[in-house]
């Protein structure tokens, strides 16, 4: 009896301590914080995202130069990656895997902030549009892949990657070169060509390379950009998405199901 | 990943050589310029259709996973954020990654991590034409001033290694390769300590550098490249001109190092020479605008160890401006005082004298645009008076530059050159020359280019032959990797 009073004393102390821990890592919403997260604003990401935030720093127009993408705009737009329905502002968890992820090809990875120092940025960010103290960003369901996938999922996949027309900006074979984009058709929200992934190259993928990123890319879409989000159309067909997924993996030779 | 250099033969007197071919007559030449130019168009067309959007990517963009873009507005032009990456030691701005990004033990290094820490650079010119106002005038080595085309590719390789070896402190070398001159050896070779003191209070570094790195005219970043100038070996006259930034070059006739060599007028030196060895500080204390940077180098044309009786140092400060839409400037002045880092032919023997500089430079860079230039003025010093008779202690360079997308794929670049030339009276020529260059990337990292020099001084005939250049026609390969 007196033992386990003591076991129970114990896991309570040490998961206060770590939730103590972890709230110290993740600063309190506030002035300061922000202000905080401004001065590394200002010193990191102020190149390209702009003195303002609206995506128009000194180096804003060399990435892309007059073809997509532009450094984000804080004050106003969309946001490509994210776990929440199109249409829809990120959440924390989201800029936080942005911020330190990074874009490949296009914005470096911020593991070298501290982990407070990029909770303190996204505060700075989320200063600059008030749609985020309005709205609460909440994240779709990301259900886990069934455990015993259908043995043809790949054949699966590749049908309905013809089925919703993938083909018609990815190329028959993924490689980023289907009709629309090979004619330049296909224009961002600046109205900047775009060119539609590369799936046969997982490592640059903006949104990530695991199945589960794969499938937030395919549910969410990419907002801002020709990428259609597909949540209606799989609505209830989980199995059919999942399938989807092996077969966008089995096309850059990442092991399939 | 942008450094850029400039054939080794700089701070000596070039002595072309000269291959005999039979591919001398002007008729053949411009036969020869059509092909090459139409063949490139093919090259071009094709390669337009066919390639994507593959972007390869050199040492750092490799090491960070970014398009060239990033931190370059044009390889190797930098944009503000590669201005800063490099400032801040090879390490992101806002940021102390040298610890984190890409570090491993040595034991796990692998062959993949390496490309993480080295780039090459192979390019050149396969077609240069030179066309003279007289061939082959009394005194020049034969074949030298000559109206031909000479096929040359590749001219140069180079290859560097940077990055850092952990928090705030990085590393870089590069090795040149120059096939043209057969030469091989360190460009630049330095190490950095940054943020010595704070963030920004003290930027550390150590070697064989560019002092001109951080100012807002890069002697090493200029989109077209250095065409050396070629010097009769027996007689150190200049026959050809060379066609570069000429506000960076040495400018005065007749001026010796302190081995007795003379330096030739179209050598980048001082403050602007590609590299010397010694140790600088840099850093911007108050905040992004204002930055200064103070250096001690054992002087011009001194490679390693020190000839000299004293240092040369210099000093400068620059001002910039980054905080409105797609739009940076910087402005910058610098002081190079020479410590006996020359010698002046006095009729019997060389004498020391004190070769210092003093520049002025702007970069503006807004969204296609980049336009940088610079204005320096030379001064010869402390020099016998008898030494200094037939001889001009001042002399002047500008270099204005222009470099616009036109397309997301095509560079255009121009430059104004001029040098009011110093030095022995009767062999100085100033120059002034307008060059034009269209560059089309195929990929991010393999470019063609068509270049145009002209002379806008008139040709001169005669020996003096730097004036003899009438235009030059040139048609080369970029390629970085
Ligand atoms: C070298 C330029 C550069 C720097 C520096 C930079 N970014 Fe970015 N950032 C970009 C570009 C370009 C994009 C847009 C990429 C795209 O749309 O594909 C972007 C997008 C973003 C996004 C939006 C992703 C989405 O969901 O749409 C966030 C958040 C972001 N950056 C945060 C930061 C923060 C915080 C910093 C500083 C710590 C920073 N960035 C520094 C270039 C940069
Ligand atoms: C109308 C054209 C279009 C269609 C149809 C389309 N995509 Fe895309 N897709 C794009 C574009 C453009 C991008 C790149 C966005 C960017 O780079 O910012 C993209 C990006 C992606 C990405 C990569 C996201 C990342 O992390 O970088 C995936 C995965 C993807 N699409 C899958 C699909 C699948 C699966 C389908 C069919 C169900 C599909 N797309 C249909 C245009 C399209």
């Amino acid at each position: 009896m007196h033992r386990r009073v003591l076991r129970y004393l114990a896991i309570l102390i040490v998961t206060g301590f770590c939730a103590t821990t972890a709230q110290a890592l993740r600063p309190k919403d506030g002035r300061d914080t922000i202000t905080e997260g401004h001065r590394i604003y200002d010193r990191a990401c102020v190149w390209c995202h702009g003195t303002e935030g609206k995506g128009d720093g000194p180096s804003g127009w060399s990435i892309g130069r007059y073809a997509a993408p532009r450094p984000r705009d804080f004050t106003a737009e969309s946001y490509k990656l994210r776990s929440t329905p199109s249409g829809e502002l990120p959440t924390d968890q989201d800029l936080f895997r942005t911020i330190t992820q990074g874009i490949p090809g296009f914005m470096p990875s911020y593991r070298s902030l501290n982990e407070q120092e990029r909770w303190q940025v996204i505060a700075y960010l989320k200063s600059l549009n008030p749609a985020f103290e309005q709205e609460q960003p909440t994240p779709m369901v990301l259900p886990s892949p069934p455990l015993f996938p259908s043995g043809n999922g790949i054949t699966n996949g590749r049908a309905l990657y013809a089925k919703y027309e993938c083909r018609t900006c990815h190329g028959d074979n993924g490689a980023g070169d289907g009709p629309e984009s090979k004619a330049g058709h296909l224009r961002d929200a600046y109205n900047l060509p775009i060119t539609a992934t590369d799936l046969t190259d997982p490592s640059s993928f903006k949104n990530g390379a695991t199945p589960h990123d794969l499938y937030r890319s395919i549910m969410t879409g990419l907002d801002g950009t020709p990428m259609p989000a597909y949540a209606d159309q799989f609505a209830g067909q989980e199995e059919a998405a999942w399938d989807l997924v092996w077969y966008l993996q089995s096309l850059s030779g990442q092991p399939g199901r | 990943m942008g450094r850029h250099r400039v054939p080794v033969r700089r701070n000596r007197v070039a002595i072309e050589r000269e291959k005999d071919t039979d591919l001398r007559t002007h008729s053949i030449g411009a036969t020869i310029v059509q092909t090459v130019a139409g063949l490139f168009v093919v090259i071009s067309g094709t390669y337009d259709m066919s390639v994507q959007t593959a972007e390869a990517i050199p040492a750092f963009a490799r090491k960070y996973a970014l398009n060239c873009t990033t931190c370059h507005t044009a390889p190797p032009q930098l944009n503000t954020f590669g201005e800063r990456f490099l400032e801040n030691g090879y390490q992101l701005p806002g940021t102390e990654d040298g610890g984190i990004t890409g570090k491993k033990n040595l034991g796990d290094l692998s062959l993949d991590d390496f490309a993480h820490y080295t780039g090459v650079r192979l390019r050149g010119n396969v077609l240069r034409a030179h066309n003279f106002k007289q061939q082959n005038p009394p005194g020049a080595e034969s074949g030298t001033v000559q109206n031909k085309s000479e096929l040359g590719f590749p001219e140069v390789f180079s290859l560097f290694t940077a990055g850092t070896l952990s928090k705030d402190m990085g590393f870089f070398a590069e090795m040149e390769s120059n096939l043209e001159e057969g030469a091989t050896g360190i460009e630049r070779a330095f190490i950095t300590f940054n943020n010595v003191g704070g963030e920004n209070i003290a930027n550390i570094r150590i070697g064989k550098l560019d002092p001109s790195a951080v100012f807002s005219f890069s002697t090493l970043r200029q989109q077209l490249e250095f065409i050396g100038e070629s010097t009769n070996s027996s007689t150190d006259a200049v026959q050809r001109a060379g066609l570069f930034p000429l506000a960076t070059a040495a400018k005065f006739y007749g001026l010796r190092d302190r081995s007795g060599t003379v330096i030739s007028p179209y050598a980048p030196s001082l403050y602007n020479a590609v590299a010397e060895t010694g140790v600088e500080v840099r850093g911007r204390p108050f905040g992004d605008w204002f930055m200064y940077q103070v250096g001690v180098l054992n002087g011009s044309n001194e490679g390693f160890g020190d000839s000299n009786k004293g240092k040369d140092f210099y000093g400068a400060i620059r001002l910039d401006y980054a905080r409105s839409a797609n739009f940076s400037a910087s402005l910058s002045g610098f002081a190079y005082l020479g410590n006996s880092n020359a010698t002046v032919f006095d009729g019997t023997r060389n004498v020391d004298a004190n070769w210092n500089r003093y520049g002025a430079a702007a970069h503006l860079r807004y969204k296609m645009l980049d336009l940088h230039g610079m204005y320096t003025l030379d001064r010869i010093t402390h020099a016998p008076t008898a030494a200094l008779s037939n001889f001009d202690t001042t002399a002047s360079g500008v270099t204005v530059a222009l470099d616009a997308y036109v397309t997301n794929r095509t560079l255009l670049s121009l430059r104004y050159d001029n040098m009011d030339a110093g030095g022995d009276l009767t062999q100085r020529t100033s120059q002034t020359f307008a060059g034009m260059q269209i560059k089309h990337y195929l990929r991010s990292n393999v470019a063609l280019y068509a270049r145009h020099d002209l002379n806008l001084r008139r040709a001169e005939e005669g020996n003096a032959a730097a004036r003899n250049l009438r235009h030059a026609v040139f048609v080369g390969i970029d390629i970085s990797y």
